[in-house]
């Protein structure tokens, strides 16, 4: 009984953890009306200077959009979006002229930046980290473009490539993730306002980690963000995104789409740390996060590595997926959930072997605390041609309390009888033993669980790459603080 | 001929037809077919499955004269033949068996699992049309096996066994799913197996390439109740094993394993499902399949443990072994868990023959076509010399044999 009642001690001390990232800089914002029809996509394509061929490929994916319903199968519960509800474009005012340095940005931005830990000015003396900021909506400033422009990286916004790079664009945006392909993914190519594009040239090895940070600033703003990243033959790239959001009390709508190609012997790692606010503690608020993510590996011995920490967010909606079209290429995936208070996620991956050897390996961590649900749902299927390919896939789920839940849902299929798939799983709560050998050994409960968490997601946690780690395991804690240890 | 219209054509000739409330009830499952409830694409009971043959068919039963038998073996076993879903009525002090009967009419729509979102155990509710009680009496120790058969060709069978075990006996049933017509037989076994009782359950199935075998069996354990479940899959023709069990009290348990032996263009679609609603239960899942030629096979696994159901230990495995380049395997194994004091795994495999053990056998100077089957029987040995009765040892070794014997 002992453990029960500090447990649930701690179990309420959980609810009080405030989320501490929630300010709110006061920047005016530049709207058009609410809603979304075509002049809503008018306007954005309007506002971006963008040409004709693009404005048509947005209005053509308005009309799928319209078309389509919201996919159902997922494990989750929360009110119909109101699409007519919502901004779909919010730029901080004046950036219509881009500023030409740091000193033209608006102060206050740059005040926010460096609550979250992100100075700017420092960035560009800190060991190889570019940041391409978004705020809101616009990209504010780039560094290091200069030494990366040397390597022929094209690192920048997207409206930016659409303007420079537009035959990159034309033929890659889309290509993996077709506009038509579920309503979210219809929506975004609709509406998407900014987010990065990324180009590494054949046979170059990006020098640093290139990494973006979002901030959801703009109450009432979706954010749609558009990323795609190309990696051409014999290139390698890794890059990082993460995000926190301002306290807020509506839902905020955020559906991106990120793509990423990896040509013949290409390698992209993609790391994410995602920390959206996740309302607060009687569930009220928070983002609605409804994210697509897709690599394809195009050529031979191509790799796409995704890893991601997923603590935020009232509902997430998230499945990083790899195409393993090139023979032996490889496909991996790493992922950490911790859901809190009333949070949902529903994120996992799919693993789509087309070419002969290809590889996958999936390791999925689902950590459920408070009244929230957690479910892994991955597919794994190897086509007719998949000779030899290979899966593992392990996904271990924690509980803490019995209210939440976590469940597994795995897809497995095969249609080839040289390919070899592996899957297990097991969920279980902390156990007994290690937390008696910890406070034995004079750690608090609250420690204790923290040292045994963090233990568990070890293994997902070391893929990050080094900018990351410190932040993804002071989350981890963050995450667990007070509710558990 | 659609499902609508062999009711509509068909409606005095299904069972209890002359009920009004149970018309009433079967006008409510009869709206799920005509405003498409049921999602093709992601519906797990349509799966894999040939829709034309089952959404469209002929429908051909006749309720003819009563050719089952029920005999007691000089072993003190009881050998039941049950032909088109009707059994000899027969009581002793051991065991109760009658055919379904008004009285039971009550029975026939109060089920909560009814409500599955399953299109088989929703047209077996609308079309039944025959069915039979076994009651196991109280503190009993008793063999039972039964012989299900068809009489005529191209019958369409629609029934409802309900067995009880009532507290403290201990059963052994196995069940012969062996025919050579061409049918479909759609049966819907409904298990309640009371405190303290034991029930072992061997399912055996051959059946011949146009006869298909819809089964779905839905056990009820009571207090410390234990279910085992055998289900051996030898068929050419269509078969699906669907089972639910629901572990309502506590210390009960449930193992269900399932084995399929697939060729030809052959499909086998499997689920089992466990609730767990109570503290301190148990539960296994095991399938193992062998898919050879164009065969196709699916396997949903489910664990599902309700908030109150603390202790709990919830295992699944599913293998499967493709022997061919055309044969497909699908497999869900599904984990849902509102209780934190639990333990609960699966594990799923699928792939070709280890090419190790293969080579290994290969340099030792045994060909490579024996060096298969070799390992196919070895995948599965474990199981089959844990069965104890040696009836059905020898039964499901000589098929065995038989399929090994096609293996090219």
């Amino acid at each position: 009984m002992f453990v029960d009642t500090e447990t649930l001690d701690t179990l309420n001390n959980f609810s009080k953890n405030k989320y501490k990232y929630g300010f709110v800089t006061e920047i005016d914002s530049d709207k058009p009306k609410k809603g979304l029809d075509e002049d809503t996509v008018k306007f954005i394509s309007l506002k971006k200077k963008e040409p004709k061929w693009m404005l048509d490929w947005r209005l053509n994916s308005f009309s799928k959009w319209k078309e389509m319903k919201e996919p159902q199968w997922a494990n989750l519960s929360f009110p119909k979006i109101d699409y007519q509800d919502i901004y779909y474009y919010s730029a901080p005012k004046g950036f219509d002229k881009k500023p030409k340095d740091l000193s033209e940005v608006d102060p206050k931005l740059i005040e926010t930046y460096n609550k979250l830990g992100i100075p700017l000015e420092e960035q560009k003396v800190l060991a190889g980290v570019a940041v391409d900021v978004v705020f809101d909506s616009v990209s504010v400033a780039t560094t290091y473009k200069g030494e990366l422009e040397k390597l022929g990286i094209i690192f920048c916004s997207i409206g930016e490539a659409v303007q420079k790079h537009p035959d990159l664009v034309k033929k890659y945006l889309g290509s993996v993730i077709p506009p038509g392909d579920h309503s979210f993914s219809a929506l975004n190519s609709a509406v998407f306002t900014d987010g990065s594009f990324v180009y590494i040239p054949k046979n170059v090895k990006c020098p640093m980690e290139l990494s973006t940070y979002f901030r959801i600033n703009s109450e009432d703003t979706g954010q749609f963000e558009r990323t795609l990243i190309i990696a051409d033959e014999g290139s390698y790239v890794s890059y990082l995104e993460g995000c926190t959001a301002p306290r807020r009390d509506s839902n905020q709508l955020h559906a991106a789409n990120v793509e990423l190609i990896a040509l013949k012997d290409a390698e992209i790692k993609y790391s994410t740390v995602q920390n959206w606010y996740p309302g607060d503690e009687e569930g009220k608020g928070g983002i609605y996060n409804f994210v697509t993510k897709r690599g394809l590996c195009a050529g031979e011995n191509s790799k796409i590595s995704w890893t991601q920490v997923e603590t935020g967010s009232a509902i997430t909606w998230k499945y990083p997926s790899c195409i393993l079209k090139g023979d032996n290429s490889i496909g991996e995936f790493y992922s950490v959930a911790i859901t809190n208070n009333y949070q949902q996620a529903d994120t996992g991956t799919k693993m789509t072997h087309i070419g002969k050897n290809t590889k996958s390996k999936i390791i999925s961590k689902g950590i459920s605390l408070g009244h929230s649900q957690n479910t892994y749902r991955g597919d794994v299927s190897f086509s007719k041609k998949a000779d030899k390919a290979r899966n593992y896939t392990q996904c271990d789920s924690l509980l803490v309390g019995n209210k939440c839940g976590a469940h597994t849902v795995p897809y497995i299929e095969s249609k080839n009888n040289t390919a070899i798939i592996e899957h297990e799983a097991s969920t279980s709560k902390i156990n007994e033993d290690q937390l008696y050998y910890c406070r034995q050994r004079g750690l608090n409960h609250e420690e204790a669980v923290s040292l045994i968490v963090n233990g568990f997601c070890k293994q997902v946690l070391q893929e990050l790459p080094m900018e990351f780690a410190v932040e993804a395991q002071k989350l981890v804690s963050i995450s667990l603080e007070g509710s558990v240890g | 001929m659609n499902i609508q219209d062999i009711y509509n054509l068909n409606k005095k000739n299904f069972l209890y037809s002359q009920y009004s409330d149970v018309e009433n009830d079967r006008n409510n499952v009869l709206t799920n077919f005509s405003i498409n409830k049921f999602d093709k694409k992601n519906n797990e009971s349509l799966r894999n499955t040939d829709l034309k043959k089952f959404f469209e068919f002929d429908y051909k039963y006749n309720h003819q004269e009563n050719q089952s038998i029920t005999r007691i073996n000089k072993d003190g076993s009881y050998s039941i033949v049950s032909v088109n879903g009707k059994c000899e009525n027969y009581d002793d002090e051991q065991i109760q068996i009658h055919n379904l009967s008004e009285l039971d009419s009550k029975d026939y729509f109060n089920n909560e699992l009814l409500n599955t979102d399953d299109f088989f155990i929703d047209l077996n509710s609308l079309l039944l049309n025959s069915g039979f009680k076994i009651k196991i009496k109280k503190n009993k120790n008793v063999k039972i096996k039964i012989s299900n058969l068809i009489s005529e060709k191209n019958f369409t069978v629609f029934q409802r066994n309900y067995i009880l075990c009532e507290e403290g006996s201990s059963v052994e049933l196995i069940d012969e799913y062996e025919d050579k017509n061409d049918a479909i037989n759609n049966v819907y076994k409904i298990l309640q197996i009371e405190k303290n009782a034991n029930f072992n359950h061997t399912i055996v199935q051959e059946n011949s390439f146009n006869h298909s075998l819809i089964l779905s069996t839905h056990t009820i354990c009571k207090e410390r109740a234990n279910y085992n479940q055998h289900v051996y899959n030898f068929s050419e023709g269509y078969v699906r094993n669907f089972h639910f069990s629901d572990l309502k009290e506590t210390n009960s348990q449930v193992d269900l394993q399932g084995f399929f032996f697939l060729r030809n263009s052959n499909t086998s679609n499997n689920k089992t499902f466990v609730r767990h609603s109570s503290e301190d239960c148990k539960s296994n899942q095991a399938y193992k399949g062998i898919l050879n030629d164009s065969s196709k096979a699916t396997y949903f696994s489910n664990t599902h443990v309700d908030s109150v159901a603390q202790k709990t230990e919830g295992y699944q495995l599913s293998k499967g072994i493709l022997l061919s380049k055309d044969a497909y395997f699908f497999s869900k194994p599904e984990l849902k868990i509102y209780a934190d004091d639990v333990k609960c795994s699966h594990g799923s495999t699928i792939g070709p023959i280890d090419e190790n053990a293969i080579f290994y056998l290969r340099s030792r100077g045994i060909s490579k076509n024996a060096a298969i089957k070799m390992l196919v029987s070895s995948f599965i040995n474990e199981e089959l010399n844990s069965i104890v009765n040696d009836y059905v040892f020898e039964m499901i070794e000589k098929k065995l044999i038989r399929y090994l014997s096609e293996i090219k």
